[in-house]
């Protein structure tokens, strides 16, 4: 017992160590005065930043924006995805006919939609959204696709032998199968859809943690551009790992 | 005739019948013979093995029977009725014991019940789970069951539906001999508590002469009937017992019949 818990406390060490180390050569530096502070503040400054954005509330309601943003068009690519990749996965003929486009527009990255969506849609929030939806649609779709084309065709021929009706055999036997794939894609598509609110903020926005990194470069506030970083860099860190938990609470069965 | 002739008359009525039934396939343009003209019936409440080496369309029938594949030549009829597809009415055991991983064992055993009384549906999948002697794994995973226990929850998921006929494929090929010992009793004993009429493809003799009253020998390439027989042999079966015995070795001769000692010169 006494060896788990000096183990885990190594490994927490271990995960933490080069962070630490990094804040701790930033600091000795800053506090030597070998750092342009226009260039890289030190790391209290950041931290006063911080608290400053905090009291006045700007960190928060952008980032609640940039996350709400996410979420919809993230809502989005993960409904469209998953029932549009099950029915590309189930019919042979289907996946002929949509393979071509979906290769082709696939590799375009979601950046390069930006001007389109913007002819499309003005700079509004619907613009947002679908961008955000584009960068998680086509990772989730292909994901789903995937994974029904990986599922045991033994499973598949058992489910098939005992006249399963087709919705149970799609509830029981399709998704189930093709779970651990679904959840690859809806964890790489969420970190995708969150790099692409930002560079849509970044673009065309008023609001948003794209905004105020945009914002606060024009003004030279360098402390501000690196606190709004650090905020999608935890951000993004945080929904990740709230999806695998989520993952490993349904998968229990791997 | 007699009221009670007749009626052991109707008994006798073949329950499956397998009706000149072909099947080839075709490999690097070669046409491929598996299943040569194959005939047999058998009766309501029998067991049946299917004995052969392996490749010899053991399997191949077995999965015609089971509607799986319906790709071949001839007729399988079941109570007077053609088999086209897969039915629930025909439960199978595969060699694997082809459980869903993400359901448990009283999850997988219920999965093609169609009851729809909750209460009801709770009760047969338990009364199926101890038939098969899994009492208390109702909650495992298949990950956390051994291979044994995991053909039992295949057994059971296959009788549930109270299938008219069970189609077995080697069910018991992938087990340790002492597993594979203590299930074919378990089998035997749940075949004559259930009634089902079964069907089991097998590669092992001993198998076979242990648990079936009805054994076809299929010889291989093209897979064709070399021998019939029926095991009148009382239950339980004594493996050491002279008739137990004999039957073996008239099996066993039927494989390795052309095998001559070679005879021996010498100066």
């Amino acid at each position: 017992m006494v060896n788990r818990a000096f183990r885990s406390t190594g490994y927490f060490i271990e995960y933490l160590a080069l962070l630490l180390s990094i804040l701790s050569v930033w600091t000795v530096m800053a506090r030597q005065g070998h750092l342009n502070t226009i260039i890289l503040p030190a790391p209290n400054s950041i931290l006063e930043t911080i608290i400053d954005l905090v009291a006045d509330g700007a960190l928060f309601t952008n980032m609640f924006i940039s996350v709400s943003r996410v979420l919809q068009g993230y809502f989005l690519a993960a409904l469209l995805g998953i029932s549009l990749g099950i029915l590309i996965g189930l019919s042979k003929h289907l996946d002929r006919i949509t393979e071509l486009i979906i290769q082709m527009i696939k590799p375009i990255p979601p950046i390069a939609w930006i001007p389109l969506v913007i002819l499309w849609f003005g700079i509004g929030e619907s613009g947002k959204v679908f961008l955000i939806f584009l960068g998680g649609f086509f990772t989730i779709l292909i994901n789903v696709v995937d994974g029904i084309h990986q599922t045991d065709p033994k499973l598949v021929e058992v489910s098939r032998s005992m006249e399963t009706p087709f919705w149970k055999h799609i509830a029981l036997m399709v998704i189930p199968g093709a779970a651990p794939n679904i959840f690859t894609g809806l964890r790489t598509g969420l970190s995708s859809c969150w790099m692409c609110v930002v560079a849509a903020e970044l673009v065309s926005s008023t609001t948003g943690l794209g905004y105020l990194i945009m914002d606060a470069r024009q003004f030279g506030q360098t402390d501000i551009v690196i606190v709004g970083m650090l905020t999608i860099g935890i951000v993004g860190k945080l929904m990740d790992s709230l999806l695998r938990f989520v993952e490993k609470k349904t998968l229990r069965w791997i | 005739m007699g009221k009670n002739a007749e009626t052991a008359l109707l008994k006798q009525e073949p329950y499956l019948v397998i009706d000149h039934v072909n099947k080839y396939f075709v490999q690097k343009k070669q046409r491929l013979n598996v299943l040569d003209d194959i005939n047999f019936s058998m009766a309501k409440g029998e067991i049946l093995c299917i004995v052969g080496a392996s490749g010899c369309g053991k399997s191949t029938l077995l999965r015609a029977i089971s509607g799986l594949d319906s790709n071949h030549g001839g007729q399988i009829i079941i109570d007077g009725k053609e088999v086209v597809a897969p039915s629930k009415t025909r439960g199978i055991v595969f060699q694997e014991h082809r459980l869903f991983p993400w359901l448990t064992v009283e999850q997988n055993v219920g999965y093609a019940l169609t009851v729809i009384d909750k209460e009801e549906k709770k009760q047969l999948v338990q009364t199926y789970i101890e038939l098969v002697g899994l009492k208390g794994f109702e909650k495992a995973y298949p990950k956390e069951l051994s291979g044994g226990m995991s053909q039992r929850a295949g057994i059971a998921r296959a009788l549930v539906n109270k299938p008219e006929v069970l189609l077995l494929d080697e069910p018991f090929g992938a087990l340790d001999a002492f597993t594979k010992i203590a299930l074919q009793k378990e089998l035997k004993r749940i075949q004559r508590k259930a009634g089902t009429t079964m069907v089991m493809v097998t590669h092992d003799i001993e198998e076979a002469v242990f648990l079936a009253d009805h054994i076809i020998v299929l010889d291989s390439k093209p897979g064709r009937i070399k021998l019939e027989l029926h095991v009148d042999l009382p239950v339980p079966r004594n493996r050491n017992s002279y008739e137990f015995l004999q039957v073996k070795k008239r099996i066993y001769e039927e494989f390795f019949q052309d095998e001559k000692l070679p005879e021996d010169y010498s100066i």
